[in-house]
């Protein structure tokens, strides 16, 4: 498969709902998508729309992020309209009460699902409760969307699986440097899972990896990506451009998520919750600095990564506050780090390539 | 914990303070009165007392370290676990206040953005960072702690600033984590809340070096609930017209009721401050001279304009009367229930205010305004506090519809008064003032 045939998010909603297919929008992170497929829905998930802002800053103040801004903009241009309910994994602050602010104040047109996510340290409790979580999930999902097909959380469970081991090949294969595509195609690719049914989007990412070239992604110098979502899409080019060569990811939308699968035995809500809890940390979840930096240090030596680029959301908190301690500890290890504030779908502009040129060049 | 340090903070406490704030009264200049403002009632007698309170908990509280486990805890964590194993506990947030009120909250954010904490982060969070770098603070000196106390029932952000306080000290962090109420409070979260108490008690009892005392756990719970009740009556005293106190009063009268709760000086300080309400509502004494408007305020104090909004709302005959943030420590205290202690205690804290949803907030809002007759809104867009804010110009919108009551959203900061154009507030309360007037 060659990128250009990956659809985009809205032609493959009209596709899908053209179809008769159930769509669930989900807001961002973490969230049991395996639960969905099972119920045959198609979830979409909301990072960050291409509109201008307009309505929302009618709802919210300048100093909430562009994710929460455009996830509402969405919502409000009525790009949620033909979708069968709204997912609300609990994620931050922001993310918290734009799920209240919608299902409270704005109307929504078609039912809200919300989630908790157990928060790090996470108490001996804290799987039993996911557990439970995902049991009052099933009971709206069946509600909204009606009851599972007959094995269809086995189905479900066996494309997570694999999901996950095509992610893990296109992440291995390019922290070995034998995946020659730049980032700005690598993330594009993997974004389709943000929005693609496993059922089209399997066979689509194994073609990718299949005629993906074995080399030529860039001889630059290695780098660890840490933030929110690879966007926006300038960012990812001009990475490309500069000869910056993405070793591995540290993104919330990305690696701190999509490569943990359930396990393949026992009972399937037990696996997704083991699931949860392998994942990696993440500031949203509130794993310690400890934990993170080691992590990230981690990543680095594994792919031979010189520093780290945090490109994170402006207002992002949950980001924001781990910056400093994670770059301290960062240094104290030999890998300098670069920070740039982003707003999803707007360009980063010239002041951050100059930026990033000169840390590309302190690295060689 | 060690003797010397033990008998070094009884003393401080029986003998060393008591004859220091002797002296410093006896050679204290005098000072001449601050002519008083005619636009306000006389002042609130027992307020000197609060300030001795206070002051003794700041100055013995850096004797505590060696003498008692130090904790440092977030306003919304069931602090009565850690009265029960005789915790001495500060509060970041009580501390960034008190920063903010004596206009410090720029000088300690800068010395956190120094370290790279970005100024849009929650300004509690870099006052309480900058102090931690700087070492500076009013309060003279702050305890290093020997375990922190924190749930999210308030923010996350308490969980990502604790989280770097735990690096950089290496001690123990305890999250009490509260998932947040969308809707009824469901028996999952109830049954989560509990096991996790049952997980932290071995922990705080490691750090306390003692053993739990379920029996004086159960008594500090009673003396904690029978606090935040009696804060709760001095509040509702002010539905009485003339209200006894403001609204700026009442933020500073706060501080025992989130610092010292579940501490029997709490307690015995709502006593007096409840008589004295009680008692000039029978004598018919305002807050303020010429109560003509009523008003409620949304979200944390601005603290380095409490006085100047006093008087800024006092010269027009207007008196806040009821506010969502004051009432967040007794409105949920009506759930604790020693028959049932665990379950109670989680419903108790992860029912308040910040860690429910919207529609819960718009009805809260809606009975305060009808109980304590308020005639306009005034909402505080606090850019530290994303969980009290967003929503709140929907929220706004909805209740002044319903009501038909004004209401007007003020930009601005809880400490860090960068952040604060003067210029465009007082443009903002003056629509309000006519709005509110011609009503």
């Amino acid at each position: 498969m060659s990128p250009s045939e990956l659809i985009s998010r809205g032609e493959y909603f009209s596709q899908w709902r053209g179809g008769g297919g159930q769509v669930c929008a989900v807001f961002p992170a973490q969230y049991p998508r395996e639960l969905l497929w099972a119920h045959g829905v198609l979830p979409m998930e909301v990072w960050d729309p291409p509109l201008a802002p307009a309505r929302a800053q009618g709802h919210l103040q300048p100093y909430i992020c562009s994710v929460v801004r455009q996830g509402l903009e969405l919502f409000l241009a009525g790009g949620l309209d033909d979708v069968g309910a709204i997912l609300f994994p609990h994620t931050c602050d922001s993310l918290q009460n734009l799920a209240s602010l919608v299902e409270d104040y704005l109307d929504p047109p078609a039912p809200s699902l919300f989630f908790y996510n157990p928060k790090a340290p996470f108490a001996a409790a804290a799987k039993g409760f996911y557990v439970a979580q995902l049991q009052t999930l099933e009971r709206e999902l069946t509600r909204v969307f009606g009851p599972q097909p007959p094995e269809g959380m086995a189905r479900a469970l066996e494309w997570s699986r694999r999901l996950s081991e095509l992610y893990a090949q296109a992440y291995s294969r390019r922290a070995a440097g034998e995946l020659g595509v730049g980032a700005a195609e690598f993330y594009r690719v993997l974004r389709g899972g943000e929005y693609m049914h496993p059922r089209d989007y399997i066979p689509l990412l194994e073609g990718w990896l299949a005629s993906a070239p074995a080399n030529g992604g860039g001889q630059g110098q290695g780098i660890i990506l840490s933030g929110v979502l690879p966007s926006p899409p300038d960012l990812l080019e001009t990475l490309d451009e500069l000869g910056f060569r993405v070793v591995h990811d540290d993104l919330i939308s990305m690696s701190r998520r999509l490569l943990y699968p359930p396990p393949g035995e026992g009972d399937p809500y037990e696996a997704l919750a083991e699931s949860f809890l392998s994942m990696p940390p993440c500031s949203t979840r509130g794993s310690s600095l400890s934990e993170r930096l080691e992590w990230l240090k981690g990543l680095a030596r594994a792919g031979g990564a010189q520093g780290v680029v945090f490109s994170v959301v402006k207002f992002c908190e949950p980001e924001l506050f781990d910056l400093p301690e994670l770059r301290r500890g960062l240094k104290e290890a030999g890998l300098p780090s670069l920070v740039l504030e982003v707003d999803v779908n707007q360009e980063v502009g010239g002041q951050a390539a100059t930026r990033l040129e000169a840390f590309g060049e302190m690295l060689s | 914990m060690s003797l010397s340090a033990k008998a070094r903070l009884q003393f401080m406490k029986d003998l060393g303070l008591p004859a220091m704030l002797r002296l410093a009264k006896a050679t204290k200049g005098k000072r001449a009165p601050r002519a008083a403002n005619p636009d306000f009632g006389p002042p609130l007698k027992c307020a000197a007392r609060l300030k001795e309170i206070m002051t003794r908990h700041y100055y013995l509280s850096r004797f505590a370290p060696g003498a008692r486990p130090v904790a440092w805890v977030t306003s919304g964590a069931p602090v009565e676990l850690l009265r029960a194993l005789d915790f001495y506990t500060i509060y970041p947030e009580n501390h960034g206040a008190l920063c903010g009120a004596q206009k410090m909250g720029p000088e300690l954010c800068a010395a956190a953005e120094e370290q790279g904490y970005s100024s849009d982060l929650c300004s509690y969070a870099r006052v309480d960072l900058g102090h931690f770098f700087s070492g500076k603070t009013p309060a003279g000196q702050l305890p290093k702690p020997d375990l922190l106390f924190c749930s999210n029932n308030i923010c996350q952000t308490v969980v990502y600033w604790y989280k770097v306080l735990a690096h950089r000290l290496g001690i123990p962090l305890v999250l009490f984590d509260t998932p947040f109420n969308y809707g009824e409070i469901t028996e999952a979260n109830i049954a989560y809340m509990k096991e996790q108490i049952l997980e932290m008690i071995p922990v705080l009892e490691k750090t306390a070096g003692k053993a739990f005392d379920m029996q004086r756990f159960m008594r500090l719970a009673e003396l904690s609930k029978s606090t935040s009740q009696l804060w709760g009556q001095c509040l509702e005293t002010m539905r009485a017209r003339p209200a006894p106190m403001t609204i700026f009063d009442a933020f500073v009268h706060l501080a025992p009721v989130v610092s010292l709760r579940g501490l029997p000086v709490a307690r015995d300080y709502y006593e007096i401050l409840l008589a004295e309400l009680t008692e000039r509502v029978g004598q018919g004494i305002g807050a303020i001279t010429n109560e003509k408007k009523r008003l409620m305020w949304d979200n944390i104090a601005v603290w380095y304009k409490v006085r100047d909004f006093a008087e800024l709302f006092a010269a027009r005959g207007m008196n806040f009367v009821a506010a969502t943030y004051t009432n967040a420590w007794a409105e949920t205290i009506q759930h604790l229930d020693m028959s049932r202690p665990w379950e109670s205690l989680a419903k108790t804290y992860s029912l308040v205010i910040l860690n429910n949803n919207l529609k819960h907030r718009l009805g809260l809002m809606e009975k305060m305004v009808r109980e304590y007759s308020v005639d306009g809104l005034v909402v505080h867009s606090a850019r530290s506090c994303k969980p009290y804010s967003l929503g709140q110009y929907d929220l706004k919108s909805l209740l002044s519809r319903r009501l038909g009551i004004p209401a007007v959203v003020i930009e601005a900061d809880i400490t860090d008064y960068r952040f604060f154009s003067e210029e465009q507030a007082l443009t903002r309360l003056e629509a309000f003032f006519e709005a509110l007037e011609a009503a």
